[in-house]
């Protein structure tokens, strides 16, 4: 006989106790608890399970904006990849995307909890590097940390990526941090006390043209010179380790069995409680609306629920660091640009590494769960904090996905999103000082800010406490492009 | 007696089901065909491997998936028989019936955390991440790939309409009457909506009237697209662009209408209560529905949750079949069940008997693509759910798209084809 379990969400068999523990634990807004226990995120996409949840969430006494429902994402019906392939994605400009402007309730769902009037460190924006940062400065002993999240913890980017981590790039800089972050992310769930479902599945970098080979030699060698794994193979061993791929589509790969997948959301709950645990506050739905400076300084971080003063403030918003910089008089160069990502129906496991197409920027991945997860850049996309989902994006996907792994073509698409990737002009981020001599940059990590995280805090913390002053704090200042001191990082995805 | 005796019921096909034969009837969908064959079973959950069986019969829930033709996860409700059909059975070890995988259900009654199981020490965890690993997921990748077909090219239609039940009809049959070209869509293979179910609730319009609007669209120009569900409203390229997937072969089609009216009527709602899950737990209006069309008898005793005219309705046309039926006020506190629901233990403390359990509207309104598309909603308390808010005159407060019918909340089938009317009116301007 089955167990006497009231299935919430029959997709995702959630249990009606994993959502009052979910409320239980502060995720009391359906976003978060969509996210925390995958209520809707299963074939049906909510239709059946919605309206258990909000019943159940006001029985445990949500407000009425913490019932109100989850953006609504298309397709809404799951869509083999083949049938958006056979869309002409030229015929289909760059256009905002659905939903126009995703549901913002009115009023806000409740903060996280009431705001200390002052603190040490402030530090704006609760994705995985404000969160990362506050936990290491915990570490180092410098508790008084509060970090301010405008929305639930996972709106941002760091909710939105694919979960790719890898230490295939193609600057020392960045295979160092990547490489350290891969060593932390290995070690988060048994750290942290949170499953990260990190598994080393490897990258598969897959070069159609002769020039990206060329870039991918030149990568090995810097690869090897750092004792990376990663080789170079021909197609038919490319097609050894994903039989599914279309040899006659690229003419290299690089591999390397290193590189791996996570699950995004656990590793901003994971930090948030570890910084919790030391003695930092975390507040969600809590808007920085300005700045109070006085004698080169701010003094105040003005707030959507009142005022804390401070000692430091840093800027980890991601895509709106631009804007919230604004808000202290300073202007970064950010400019943040839309990037889709889909996810198919879960399928048992078959894919191993992440695939990724170089030239035309198309990634995917098996995630934990069997799904498909996948995005894709496009060339055309203007800046913008810009988060809706367009169809051309998954006749661009489906194309360009069902051209190297043709059997996807049956495989149904049943969820789309959007993210903003925190794009800088040399595509390296913006750290240390600007402005106000306490107002501390931590932006503009492209698309890859996630996995770079959890080294680039350690080295940030170290230096806030005055351990040791890494180079990535010389070079990646916002005062570079005045200066003229730039090298650009060229192997992004997606 | 798996159906009724009536020659309108008869099967002329067999599908191969796990290799084995079941009648069915061509064209009607595998689920009910499987109703009828007795088999309320289909598969296993995704996490705890739960017995799984068709419950909305509709299209909007994901308990009825199987692997068809090489394809997984095809809702069985959405696909039709023809002979020959080959529907194996997925996530199940070594079967639906008997799973050991069913293990991990009963031996986590309070359920699994699996945010925090075994994460230390990390051995432990990477055992845990590869044990996961290889039970993730539901249907094996496609056996081959799908040919890819030629960009459909964009239509343009007056108005498009969303729903083809009694709101959806409504408006279609007064733009129609006003020579608009219509396409009236819906993802159902037969016209009608909840008039399917042919309950007879005072009111009702007349079984012919659906037919009568569809023969008004072609007349003025128009279209009935049915088995053709509405995926998006994007608005690439700008306007509003509808787009609906017809499937088996899955094809797009990309439509543009000055006026989206969305009619798309409600989904079934799952009671909650302790085994809410087990299979013969079905939505009411999708039971009737393959009762009315298919001649389906579930089972022998079928209890009908809920109260109001369309609930004693339902029993009604569930007794018909010569099936003992009831409806049950409810609140039920758990069913009793193996693979298949065996009684409910009500709140009052009565423990009833019964194989068959219909759900009883009112539904949730459909309100996703209305959202999607920019649409206000708010909640419903009465109706316990969110509901679109619209104007009388199905306006939304988005140019050109206006709503009707449950989707705004519950409502008479009369109730909700007249505001269909008036939403009809209102875009035919």
């Amino acid at each position: 006989m089955a167990s006497a379990k009231t299935i919430v969400c029959a997709c995702e068999d959630v249990t009606l106790e994993e959502v009052r523990r979910a409320f239980a634990l502060g995720h009391r807004d359906l976003e978060s608890v969509k996210r925390y226990t995958g209520v809707g995120t299963g074939p049906c996409q909510g239709k059946s399970c919605l309206a258990a949840t909000v019943a159940v969430l006001a029985r445990l006494g949500a407000t009425p904006a913490e019932t109100a429902p989850f953006t609504a994402r298309p397709p809404l019906h799951p869509v083999p990849l083949a049938a958006l392939a056979a869309l002409d994605p030229g015929a289909l400009g760059t256009d905002p995307g659905v939903p126009a402007a995703p549901d913002a309730p009115d009023p806000r769902p409740r903060p996280s909890g009431p705001l200390p009037p002052q603190a040490d460190v402030v530090v704006v924006g609760g994705g995985i590097m404000g969160l990362a940062l506050a936990y290491e400065l915990c570490r180092r002993g410098r508790t008084d940390v509060l970090v301010l999240e405008g929305g639930y913890l996972n709106a941002g980017a760091s909710g939105r990526n694919g979960g790719g981590v890898r230490a295939q790039w193609s600057t020392p800089t960045f295979i160092r941090l990547a490489r350290r972050s891969l060593e932390i992310f290995d070690r988060f769930a048994s750290d942290m006390r949170i499953n990260v479902w990190f598994r080393r599945g490897g990258y598969l970098f897959l070069a159609p043209e002769r020039r990206q080979v060329e870039v991918l030699e030149r990568n090995l060698v810097l690869h090897r010179r750092f004792g990376l794994r990663t080789r170079l193979v021909e197609p038919r061993e490319a097609a050894a380790i994903v039989p599914e791929l279309d040899p006659s589509r690229f003419l290299a790969a690089s591999w390397n069995p290193d590189d791996g997948v996570v699950f995004p959301w656990p590793f901003l709950w994971g930090y948030a409680a570890g910084a919790g645990r030391l003695g930092a506050a975390v507040r969600t739905f809590t808007r920085v609306t300005g700045f109070e400076v006085a004698g080169g300084r701010i003094r105040t971080v003005v707030t959507e629920h009142g005022r804390v003063a401070c000692d430091t403030v840093v800027n980890a918003a991601g895509a709106w660091s631009a804007e919230v910089a604004r808000l202290a008089g300073v202007a970064l160069p950010n400019r943040p640009t839309r990037h889709e990502i889909l996810v198919t129906e879960p399928l048992r496991p078959w894919l191993g590494p992440l695939v990724s197409v170089l030239g035309n920027g198309l990634y995917l991945s098996q995630s934990l769960r069997g799904e498909i997860v996948g995005g894709m850049g496009d060339p055309d996309e203007p800046a913008g904090v810009v988060m809706g989902s367009t169809l051309r994006f998954l006749a661009r996907f489906a194309r360009a996905a069902v051209a190297v792994l043709p059997r996807l073509g049956g495989v149904k698409v049943v969820r789309q999103w959007a993210g903003c990737y925190d794009v800088t002009p040399d595509n390296n981020p913006i750290l240390g000082a600007a402005g106000p001599e306490n107002f501390l940059q931590l932006s503009g990590f492209v698309g890859h800010g996630f996995m770079m995280a959890p080294a680039v805090a350690e080295l940030m913390a170290d230096w806030m406490v005055g351990r040791g002053r890494d180079e990535i704090f010389e070079r990646f200042t916002a005062d570079r492009f005045a200066r003229g001191r730039t090298v650009r990082e060229d192997f992004i995805i997606g | 007696m798996p159906r009724l005796p009536d020659p309108r019921f008869a099967p002329d096909c067999a599908i191969l089901v796990d290799g084995h034969a079941v009648p069915a009837r061509t064209g009607e969908s595998v689920a009910v065909a499987l109703l009828a064959a007795g088999r309320s079973l289909v598969s296993r959950s995704v996490k705890y491997h739960r017995p799984r069986g068709a419950f909305c019969l509709a299209g909007s829930c994901g308990s009825c998936l199987a692997r068809v033709d090489g394809m997984p996860s095809q809702r069985l409700c959405r696909t039709a028989c023809r002979q020959g059909l080959a529907v194996e059975t997925q996530h199940a070890f070594p079967s639906a019936q008997h799973d050991f995988l069913g293990l991990v259900d009963r031996m986590s009654p309070r359920g699994i955390d699996h945010h925090h199981l075994l994460t230390h020490p990390r051995l432990a965890n990477r055992l845990l991440v590869e044990v996961f690993r290889r039970l993730s997921g539901l249907g094996r990748l496609p056996d081959a790939a799908l040919p890819v077909s030629s960009p459909p090219a964009e239509e343009r239609f007056d108005a498009a309409v969303v729903g083809a039940g009694p709101a959806g009809l409504g408006a279609a049959e007064v733009l129609a009457a006003a020579g608009r070209r219509v396409l009236l869509a819906d993802q159902e293979p037969v016209l009608g909506g909840r008039l399917r179910a042919r309950l007879g609730l005072p009111g009702d319009p007349s079984l012919a009237w659906p037919r009568t609007v569809a023969e008004a669209v072609g007349r003025s120009g128009g279209q009935v697209a049915l088995g053709s569900a509405a995926l998006g409203i994007w608005r690439d390229g700008g306007a509003p662009l509808l787009v609906l997937l017809s499937e088996r072969p899955a094809r797009l089609r990309l439509v543009r209408a000055p006026q989206i009216l969305l009619c798309p009527g409600g989904t079934a709602r799952p009671p909650l209560f302790a085994r809410n899950d087990l299979p013969g737990v079905f939505w009411g209006r999708g039971l009737a529905v393959a009762v009315a069309e298919a001649g389906v008898v579930p089972g022998k005793r079928a209890l009908v949750l809920g109260t109001g005219a369309e609930a004693e309705a339902l029993a009604a046309r569930l007794a018909e079949t010569r099936m003992a039926a009831r409806a049950v006020a409810g609140p039920a506190v758990r069913a009793r069940g193996g693979t298949r629901i065996a009684g409910l233990d009500m709140a009052d403390g009565a423990s009833l008997n019964c194989d068959t359990l219909a759900v009883a509207p009112p539904p949730v309104p459909a309100c996703d693509l209305a959202r999607e598309a920019g649409a206000a909603v708010a909640l419903d308390v009465r109706l316990g759910a969110h509901a679109v808010r619209a104007g009388s005159d199905g306006s939304t407060g988005v140019a050109g798209l206006r709503a009707a019918g449950e989707v705004t909340g519950a409502c008479t089938a009369r109730e909700a084809a007249d505001a269909g009317r008036r939403a009809g009116e209102a875009a035919r301007g």
